[in-house]
């Protein structure tokens, strides 16, 4: 359904991405991991856009475009077929958890308010947040902000969410109520493409797990192949100091 | 010495009647400059430098307003009479426009670069993030402004429009320089006839002082209204009755936390 060939992008004389391929079907759950730097964040980004890669090309559906070259109406097509959970929640600050989420409806997928609103109010109550509604962002932890955040990129129905480290800013005891929330929306069958470090997510929800290193695929293959049997040692050493904390290093 | 009340209770009210005017170009230039000031302020946060925008920037600001205005009211007619009349021969009377225009036009070339600063800065106070959650969810470019970045920079430059509009106020004093008839312009003429200079002038301090004083209480309320989101309460001001809890602390006091 989505098939990202031969991703490029450089930040200056850093090269970010050397060549990543990404192939998603329909219901998959991929989980990519990875040492920072990697590139993980910036290849989730280029998919909708947020960064344009300088090589690549992208299958969405009936899409087929460019990376580096998409004209806007594909690009806004794109968009649409997505949903994006920021790191830092990233909600309008100056709207409602439900305006947060009425807005794109409104305005980018032409949803009449009354419709808008409905749609809306279904993903707060996905979410748990029913009765938030009417809060600013301010007044929300974070992460019942990530929780908002989540519902805004669900509302649309979009083919396929993209979530990018949604618990890495948030305070250890409220990780569990987002990543609940996440497997959830898992077992209902939405495609998703997860970035993050949260290891137990990735065992127990992925079907695919994407090991990054240095800008491109280290490894890929279904959580157990991962994490029982790493084949590259980069792999294995990346698992050793995150799941097993085993840091070579004293202080 | 003795202050000449009766002189002063006249003039109070000849004086109230130039308010208009000075009203007039403070709320025009304050129009006209939010519409330019906002659209440089975008081209500043460009990634273009744009020397001209910069130089003209650094004209405003490097010289005094007098200066300004008596380098321009001094220059516009006899340019604008050179250009349309004898370049394009319009035969247009250039020295009979109201003095107001060329006031108008010295106070918006000020304050539009004042005020380009003041949103430059409110835009780059907004987050990136916000910008790309608003593309993220497939709004343009263009709506994403409108509808997220705008109305979170406006809240946080108002007290900065509201510095910059007493500022515009308090310079139109300067405009009886051009012969525009301001509460300025009428209190010095009502002095002339007598020498009561100093009375004239404790009438137009008190009127200046009015004057501002209920910008920044009309602005005050603004803030309130509009900065809901940041306090996270959704505050409604009650009717106000009398002009005492027209405060600040009056309308503290008076506001109510409505929860939905």
């Amino acid at each position: 359904m989505l098939e990202l060939k031969n991703v490029h992008k450089s930040f200056g004389d850093n090269e970010i991405l050397k060549g990543v391929d990404l192939s998603v079907n329909k219901g998959d759950i991929i989980v990519i991991l990875g040492p920072s730097g990697s590139g993980k964040t910036t290849l989730l980004r280029s998919i909708n856009f947020l960064e344009r890669a300088d090589e690549g090309t992208i299958d969405f559906g009936d899409i087929h475009t460019s990376l580096v070259k998409a004209g806007k109406k594909d690009v806004y097509r794109i968009r649409k077929k997505t949903g994006f959970v920021f790191q830092n929640y990233n909600l309008f600050a100056n709207k409602t958890a439900l305006e947060n989420i009425t807005e794109g409806l409104i305005y980018a997928h032409n949803y009449s308010k009354d419709e808008a609103r409905e749609k809306a109010l279904k993903a707060l109550r996905l979410v748990g947040l029913e009765d938030r509604a009417d809060y600013y962002p301010s007044q929300l932890s974070g992460g019942q902000q990530q929780r908002v955040g989540i519902a805004r990129a669900i509302a649309p129905e979009p083919e396929v969410v993209l979530f990018d480290e949604p618990t890495s800013a948030l305070d250890p005891e409220l990780v569990g109520e987002v990543l609940n929330v996440m497997k959830d929306l898992a077992k209902s069958g939405i495609t998703m493409i997860v970035v993050t470090h949260e290891m137990s997510f990735a065992e127990s929800v992925a079907n695919e797990v994407i090991f990054m290193d240095g800008g491109v695929v280290v490894e890929k293959g279904t959580p157990k192949e991962i994490f029982s049997r790493p084949k590259d040692p980069r792999t294995e050493l990346f698992l050793r100091r995150i799941i097993r904390k085993d840091y070579d290093y004293v202080i | 010495m003795e202050l000449n009340t009766k002189f002063m209770k006249e003039t109070f009210f000849i004086v109230m009647k130039a308010i208009p005017v000075t009203l007039e170009i403070t709320i025009f230039t304050m129009i006209i400059s939010m519409v330019l000031g906002f659209a440089l302020s975008l081209k500043k946060i460009g990634r273009k430098k744009n020397h001209l925008v910069n130089f003209y920037v650094s004209f405003v600001r490097g010289t005094p307003i007098v200066l300004q205005i008596l380098f321009f009211y001094s220059l516009l007619p006899t340019l604008l009479n050179y250009i349309l009349n004898i370049v394009l021969k319009l035969n247009i009377k250039i020295f009979d426009i109201n003095p107001i225009f060329y006031a108008l036009a010295v106070f918006v070339m000020n304050t539009t670069a004042v005020l380009s600063e003041v949103f430059r800065a409110s835009l780059l106070s907004i987050g990136q993030g916000q910008m790309e959650a608003a593309l993220a969810v497939g709004l343009t470019p263009w709506q994403a402004m409108r509808r997220i970045i705008i109305p979170q920079s406006l809240t946080s430059a108002l007290p900065n429009i509201c510095n910059t509009t007493v500022n515009v106020l308090k310079s139109t004093s300067l405009a009886y320089m051009m012969t525009v008839q301001d509460i300025m312009a009428v209190a010095k003429k009502q002095a002339a006839f007598g020498y009561n200079y100093i009375e004239a002038y404790l009438v137009v301090l008190v009127w200046y002082i009015i004057l501002c004083t209920v910008i920044q209480l009309i602005f005050r309320v603004t803030e309130i209204k509009v900065a809901q989101y940041k306090q996270g309460k959704r505050v409604k001001v009650l009717k106000i009755q009398g002009l005492r809890r027209f405060s600040y602390a009056g309308i503290k006091e008076r506001a109510q936390v409505v929860w939905r």
